[in-house]
């Protein structure tokens, strides 16, 4: 006997709407649906309205958590709009800031893990240690989550003077309590139990899938935007790629716990060797951006994170396009959450494995059609989408 | 095969370290710690202000309205709208407004989060 | 009549058992947010001590739904039956003296046997609301009791094979008899047990499954609401009574201790709550260090371990008697 549970769109699990319909039989999670089209907020659209520095806050906003990789992506895309780029002193501390905001999403991401997991304890310690990270980012950038620090052409303000030592203080203890973290998860076999062989994705399934981000790196693949195309500093800053063969779920809490301390080092590098001069390009508030197409990718705390957009000369993107790593990872939890040979999935697996993509639902809405009058959903398909943007006609529920 | 319960000596350690929250908004609002350059509630400089109205067409949340008084052309801030991005105190160019640090922008009446 | 009528009423009975398992409920919330590095409840009264009745209180005056969905009858008749049947239980304890208030040869078993009644009203309560959630909260509740019982039965059979009497005023007179409690000797398994399948039987980490927050919402009682919920939450303050209590006079010398003549009840029932708060104090640990196992994983530990461990504990037991 099979019957469906919904997993969604409200759940204790779930930050954000998401609709997971698993069929279960037993506990065994036979077949599953997933529905990310509950929080479509219109932001691409927002964001070719508006002249590019307001633009700048609003793709701020795409993600709350990852909203210094976002805003981050926003200005080297419009930056190479313009043809110019931000002095080192701006790049290296683009790179002190976006690195820390890594640490504050990865150290929520393992408290919320060890959360789904039942593991309250750990869960209070992670954000009660998360906090030190929120307070240098409060003390940088002047606020503890949207930042507003990166701005086109550089950054909105200087190194404060008490910053760096108070920095170093912080880096040390949170050094010191991943590695006593790293000891917890592999000394507790509960939490061995809950993760090991649980959510298996190969690297070849990993590759085919698409996936990007820690959640790749955790399938061995040695796969990293700032390696690859570095974007703010990362070609002169060393850094290790972490990975793991593990390929489950306690290799993503691996994954992110080491990365954390690879952030540690790279932020300590960079204040070691920050070069002086000016922290940002004089550029005008409102400016014509000539015309042209633009991609820029920055690795997000969640994988790779692209913004694409076309200028037609005017004040305001024409086109702007948001790829999040979310939408990119997504269809691996629908993968891993299916039973299929002797790969057996039970309904307690499912926070997580869903748990350890870090979804981050609001940046991945997609479109779906509701027709109140005749009570009918329907998500439209990429044919769908590319008959609406070609001829302009109306899309029927 | 590992004996479960390596978290104890931690657990139990935390039983006499201080506590880590603080209770705010109850007792100890004194504690919040708020560092120099927060971007908070504005503050607005009548004296400084000359009318450009830039503030007001970079503001991304339109919080800024114009309005005209005795002296001219004046921004009005609707701090109920604004997400202390801080961007109008970036570009104006007399500096007349500043954010302060003060951040608990509660009230119960629409007025009273309008700075003028 | 009039002094019993009032014994089982008042103390010790229903109402200072009630006061004492909220209380129970504070301490071990206030404990579990200490080792988390948290206040816990800090609002009602002073420390907080008053929140589980703020908490009830609150809970009492919500509104009250039935789904439409439900069965009504097991809907009204389980919220009744959980508390009662716990406060029953309790009953048996020895608080205000050397036996409980219901005390003949074999309520041991009797008392374990509420205990497994008490799940089946849980199973009864998550399928009587027809919730797909609650239904899988109350497979898992009744998988989980097959996985527990039995190391739960054996555990606290081997003390009562030792102390050669099947009944709680048995056990604890034999620990006072010589003079030493059943936790110094070979029943410091028997507690270890005890306290695995204790913290199964209260559904708290790392067995919280059937009420998995995470997994199922929350699992069994999710469709229950106001009163109902409130009347559930009750019975598991009962419960955390219950199991420390018993944990405390069987293995701990319960209310065992110098008296002085004239205050006995008094100095009993202190010596109760102290050592049941040591109990108490141990379920908050355990519930604080551990993260949930997987159904699964629960049946096959308690088989593979628990299981071969409490054989062993009856058969050493059997052999030092
Ligand atoms: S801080 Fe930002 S949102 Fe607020 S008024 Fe200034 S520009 Fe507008
Ligand atoms: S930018 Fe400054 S000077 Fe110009 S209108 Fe605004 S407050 Fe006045």
């Amino acid at each position: 006997m099979s019957f469906e549970i919904p997993i969604g769109p409200q759940h204790p699990i779930h930050v954000e709407p998401i609709m997971l319909r698993l069929k279960v039989e037993g506990e065994l999670i036979v077949d599953v649906d997933v529905d990310v089209s509950y929080l479509h907020r219109g932001i691409e659209k927002g964001l070719e309205v508006r002249p590019y520095i307001q633009g700048l806050y609003l793709a701020e906003r795409i993600c709350g958590i990852c909203n210094c990789a976002h805003s981050l992506c926003y200005c080297l895309n419009v930056e190479q709009l313009l043809g110019k780029e931000a002095p080192p002193r701006a790049r290296y501390l683009r790179l002190i800031v976006e690195e820390l905001s890594r640490m504050h999403s990865h150290l929520l991401w393992l408290g919320h893990y060890f959360h789904t997991l039942g593991f309250e304890t750990l869960f209070m310690y992670f954000w009660r240690d998360r906090e030190r990270v929120m307070d240098m980012l409060e003390l940088i950038t002047g606020n503890r989550v949207t930042t507003a620090y990166n701005t086109i052409g550089g950054v909105r303000r200087d190194l404060p003077q008490e910053a760096e030592a108070k920095l170093r203080r912080a880096l040390d203890y949170l050094e010191e309590r991943m590695k006593y973290y790293e000891k917890v998860v592999d000394g507790e076999p509960t939490i061995l139990a809950r993760t090991q062989g649980v959510g298996v994705l190969k690297s070849s399934e990993a590759i085919s899938l698409g996936t990007v981000g820690p959640h790749l790196r955790a399938s061995g693949i040695r796969h990293d935007v700032r390696l690859d195309d570095p974007y703010s500093g990362h070609d002169e800053v060393p850094f290790n790629v972490v990975t793991h063969d593990g390929c489950d779920c306690y290799a993503r809490v691996k994954v992110r716990l080491g990365e954390v301390v690879e952030s540690i080092n790279m932020i300590r590098y960079a204040l070691d060797h920050l070069p002086s001069g000016e922290y940002r390009l004089k550029i005008p508030p409102l400016f014509k951006a000539p015309e042209g197409e633009s991609l820029a990718r920055v690795e997000a705390p969640r994988g790779e994170l692209v913004h694409y957009s076309i200028s037609n000369g005017g004040t305001n993107p024409y086109r702007y396009k948001v790829r999040t790593p979310t939408l990119a990872n997504i269809f691996s939890v629908v993968y891993m959450l299916k039973s299929r040979g002797d790969r057996e999935v039970y309904i307690a697996d499912v926070p997580p494995i869903l748990g350890g993509i870090d979804p981050c639902i609001c940046c991945t809405a997609r479109v779906l059609v509701t027709d109140e009058a005749r009570r009918k959903r329907r998500i439209l398909t990429l044919t769908d989408l590319r008959k609406y943007s070609q001829g302009g006609r109306r899309v029927r529920g | 095969m590992k004996i479960p319960g390596y978290f104890i000596a931690e657990a139990l350690r935390n039983l006499f370290r201080k506590r880590a929250t603080i209770l705010y908004p109850y007792r100890e609002v004194d504690k919040i710690h708020v560092p120099e350059g927060l971007r908070g509630r504005i503050e607005f400089d009548r004296e400084k202000c000359i009318g450009c109205q830039l503030c007001s067409r970079v503001c991304p949340a339109k919080a800024i309205k114009v309005v005209q008084d005795e002296r001219g052309k004046r921004p009005v801030f609707l701090i109920y709208r604004c997400i202390y991005c801080g961007q109008c105190a970036e570009v104006c160019p007399t500096k007349a407004i500043t954010l302060s640090r003060f951040f608990e922008n509660v009230a119960l009446r629409k007025e009273d989060l309008i700075v003028r | 009549m009039i002094w019993e009528i009032l014994e089982a009423a008042i103390f010790p009975g229903a109402l200072f058992i009630l006061a004492v398992s909220l209380f129970y409920e504070w301490i071990d919330r206030k404990f579990y947010a200490r080792l988390q590095n948290r206040v816990g409840p800090h609002l009602a009264g002073p420390f907080g001590i008053l929140q589980p009745i703020a908490d009830l209180i609150k809970l009492l005056s919500k509104e009250n739904i039935v789904p439409a969905a439900a069965d009504r009858f097991f809907f009204t008749f389980t919220p009744i039956m959980a508390p009662t049947l716990i406060l029953l239980a309790c009953m048996f304890l020895p608080i205000a003296g050397l036996s409980g208030l219901i005390s003949f040869e074999g309520d041991l078993i009797v008392l374990i046997a509420l205990l497994s009644i008490y799940t089946i009203i849980v199973y009864l309560a998550g399928e009587g609301s027809n919730n797909r959630l609650a239904s899988i909260g109350a497979t898992r509740a009744a998988l989980q009791l097959i996985g527990y019982e039995i190391p739960l039965t054996l555990a606290l059979l081997s003390a009562a094979i030792s102390a050669g009497s099947l009944s709680v005023a048995g056990v604890l007179e034999a620990q006072i008899e010589r003079g030493i409690w059943f936790i110094a000797g070979p029943q410091v398994i028997g507690f270890a047990i005890f306290v695995v399948a204790a913290q199964a039987e209260m559904e708290r980490v790392p067995f919280d499954i059937p009420e998995a927050e995470q997994e199922i919402v929350a699992g069994w009682e999710v469709e229950y609401t106001g009163a109902r919920l409130a009347l559930f939450r009750l019975s598991k303050d009962l419960e955390l009574f219950l199991l420390s209590g018993l944990g405390a006079t069987v293995f701990l010398g319960g209310s065992a201790g110098p008296v002085i003549s004239g205050l006995e009840p008094l100095l009993h029932a202190v010596y109760f709550i102290l050592k049941s708060a040591v109990v108490l104090l141990i379920f908050s640990i355990v519930r604080a260090v551990f993260a949930r196992l997987r159904i699964d994983q629960v049946i096959s530990f308690s088989w593979r371990w628990l299981m071969p461990l409490a054989i062993i504990l009856i058969i050493l037991t059997e052999v030092l008697a």
